[in-house]
């Protein structure tokens, strides 16, 4: 971590590079998710949006972690707390997922692509027909 | 005592205790939120409606956005300032990440209070598509003219604000109300139906409520008919007036009386339990019992000994209402509508008649997604189906029909839109959104043209077609129907399948969106609370030990950073995707 004054004002530019890039990465997720000539994958929104929306978010947050958290330099106590605090969290999510290749509940959903469409209905939402 | 490790780190863990406190914090955060966002695409992989797509308004959340993002570099900025001793610097930039810090709740506000505010309505009808039908906007206002409800312009509002109320309200003409005295809360409604009945109406007591004495009924020198006729079994004579102090009285008595009456049948039962088992020699109790010829014999013997016992008060009183006095309600008040008979929701049964009780609103979204969406589910054509829709056949008090219009205009609107994008590549189609939602700019865009559907094909093939843009002030938190000019429709009660707000009572988009970002809406107040402390308050640490002070900004902006951190994946998740 900065500790002298040289380090300091060295950090400080660091921060105002990294608060343009997350201005930009920002500007971009809106860019991305609003201008037709940028859109990812089919027409309108889909799974590529989400991805490249999640991918941006991502990068930002980063971002945010690395230098204003300062996790670019810290001691290994703190990445196993916080490591395990990301790892539950994305437990929870997977077990959404996975819930959804229940075959009792949900039939065989292996196909569906994950969001709401209702040009291909869920079918056989009880598991029998 | 000294507090250890506030400045220096321990040997064993390298930091100074409170870090240690805050990522131990800050990781239990990251799996509640963590949680939170799973219940979101739970809700959202398995929602069984369309899901509300880009249905927030981007522009005050992209705002907030760039705040919290300015907001974590400034909460760092006083950090440094501390570590380099520059305490008035130190206190400019925390002051700035306050006010960034109230900018932000202030623009929550602002887009809370428009959802608010934002009325939906699902229509409901015939066949096996049941109309589904989405309707969006604004209530406007209405009064009673007699019997009828009249619509209230804003202007008449401002000018006799008296008697005017939001046009979502059903009407029903009360002749007679039943309250039950089992369920003793109808204070709420005796007050507002006393209310609106004024001195105009009288609502009085139809029958004496009796209650026998107890303690006559148990000396037995007189019989039940000459208890019941006695002064003392009155509670209220009828043709008293409604009043709560009466209900409460009438209540108590029927509610000591019920006690009494269990008390006494419970001793039967105990005592007819004694019996079967000691006299009769049945020793294993089970529910066997109850279905043997003996204990069903026993329980008449008892039934007949006790009907004499029992004080048997009345469980509901009757008030007529004189001359019928027409009710104003919330549709929330009364879960099922019926003709001439309504139950409150305290119980109350309320006889009469239900008058026409039509909502008057300014519609600025029409939604067939979940009509498309339940007629193929039924292997209908989803366009069939939607051309059923009452948004689409009504007609209204001028004999025309401005929804049909527009989405007469949408439709032309949306094949010139497929063949663009087919030129644009072959694979690619109108979203369901494109095909079945009329959004208010598009709307705004077609009023303007005067809902010429010629016109719109012309302007949507040269590119012309002017929808409300991103950066469009006038639509900054959602339509704005002061600046633009919306259908107006007058939608008759029957075919309002279900009405409400943009709450977590309409769908369960708006429920995870206003936990998980109410809930850190809560943070940043938390945020404000400490690092205002540290601004306020922390000089005389800065003064004793500024390494302290440092140290605490540290955490405290630890906090504030993950505060920007989650907002970074809650804007793009609940505002564009």
């Amino acid at each position: 971590m900065a500790d002298s004054v040289e380090e300091i004002q060295k950090a400080k530019k660091l921060y105002l590079v990294i608060l343009g890039a997350l201005l930009v990465g920002t500007l971009l997720t809106v860019a991305v998710a609003t201008i037709p000539a940028l859109d990812v994958g089919g027409h309108g929104f889909d799974s590529s949006d989400a991805i490249l929306g999640l991918i941006i978010a991502s990068v930002k947050a980063s971002l945010v972690m690395y230098f204003f958290m300062h996790l670019n330099h810290e001691k290994p106590l703190i990445y196993f707390f916080y490591g395990l605090g990301i790892v539950m969290a994305f437990f929870c999510m997977w077990l959404i997922g996975w819930s959804k290749s229940d075959p009792i509940q949900y039939g065989n959903s292996s196909k569906a692509d994950g969001f709401y469409n209702p040009a291909k209905p869920a079918t056989n939402v009880h598991g029998h027909d | 005592m000294e507090i250890p490790f506030i400045v220096n780190a321990r040997k064993d863990t390298g930091l100074f205790n409170s870090k240690v406190g805050i990522w131990l914090f800050l990781a239990s955060e990251v799996t509640l939120f963590g949680g939170l966002f799973s219940g979101y695409l739970f809700l959202r992989l398995y929602a069984d409606y369309p899901w509300p797509e880009r249905a927030l308004p981007v522009l005050p959340g992209l705002i907030n956005t760039f705040i919290l993002i300015g907001s974590s570099v400034t909460v760092v900025f006083a950090w440094a300032a501390l570590k380099m001793r520059e305490w008035a610097k130190f206190q400019i930039y925390m002051g700035i990440t306050i006010f960034c810090a109230l900018l932000f709740l202030g623009l929550k506000g602002i887009e809370y209070n428009a959802k608010f505010n934002h009325q939906a309505l699902r229509l409901t009808g015939e066949g096996s598509v049941q109309d589904f039908g989405y309707l969006e906007g604004h209530v406007h206002y209405a009064r009673l003219d007699g019997d009828k409800l009249v619509e209230v312009t804003k202007e008449e509002k401002k000018e006799n604000p008296e008697g005017v109320f939001s046009a979502n309200k059903i009407i029903f003409k009360a002749s007679e109300l039943s309250f039950t005295l089992k369920r003793p809360a109808h204070e709420a409604y005796v007050k507002e139906i006393l209310k609106q009945a004024g001195d105009k109406h009288t609502i009085t007591l139809v029958e004496d409520y009796r209650v026998i004495d107890a303690d006559e009924l148990s000396e037995g020198s007189k019989n039940r008919t000459q208890l019941e006729a006695s002064d003392k079994a009155t509670v209220v004579k009828a043709g008293e007036a409604l009043s709560i102090d009466d209900l409460d009285d009438m209540e108590e008595a029927f509610l000591d009386a019920r006690a009494r009456d269990k008390d006494i049948r419970t001793e039967f039962l105990r005592a007819s339990w004694a019996w079967i088992r000691d006299e009769k020699g049945i020793t294993e109790i089970s529910n066997l019992v109850i279905t043997t010829d003996l204990w069903k014999e026993r329980m008449e013997e008892d039934a007949a000994k006790i009907k004499d016992l029992m004080l048997n008060a009345g469980s509901t009183v009757s008030y007529k209402v004189d001359p019928p006095l027409t009710l104003v309600l919330k549709p929330t008040d009364i879960p099922k509508l019926a003709e001439e008979s309504v139950k409150l929701r305290d119980d109350t049964v309320v006889t009469g008649q239900l008058l026409p009780s039509p909502m008057f609103m300014g519609i600025d979204a029409i939604d067939f997604r979940h009509t498309a969406l339940r007629a193929e589910e039924e292997g209908i054509e989803p366009m069939a189906a939607i051309a059923q829709s009452w948004i689409l056949t009504h007609t209204d008090s001028h004999g025309g029909n401005d929804l049909k219009k527009a989405w007469d205009c949408h439709m032309a609107w949306l094949e010139v839109r497929k063949k663009q994008l087919k030129e644009k590549d072959e694979d690619f189609v109108p979203t369901e959104t494109d095909k079945y939602r009329v959004n208010w700019d598009q709307i705004v865009a077609y009023e303007k043209l005067g809902y010429d559907v010629d016109a719109v094909a012309a302007a949507t093939e040269d590119g012309t077609l002017r929808k409300s843009g991103l950066f469009d002030i006038s639509g900054f938190a959602g339509a704005n129907h002061k600046v633009h000019h919306f259908p107006h429709v007058e939608i008759p009660r029957d075919k309002v399948g279900f009405t409400s707000t943009f709450t977590p009572r309409w769908n369960t988009y708006y429920a995870i969106y206003f936990t998980i970002t109410g809930l850190h809406g809560l943070h940043v107040i938390g945020g404000i609370l400490v690092l205002g402390y540290y601004m306020f308050f922390g000089r005389k640490m800065y003064d004793s030990n500024p390494e302290w002070l440092a140290n605490r900004v540290e955490v405290g902006g630890l906090f504030w950073h993950f505060v920007d951190l989650v907002w970074i994946f809650l804007f793009p998740i609940l505002y564009l995707m």
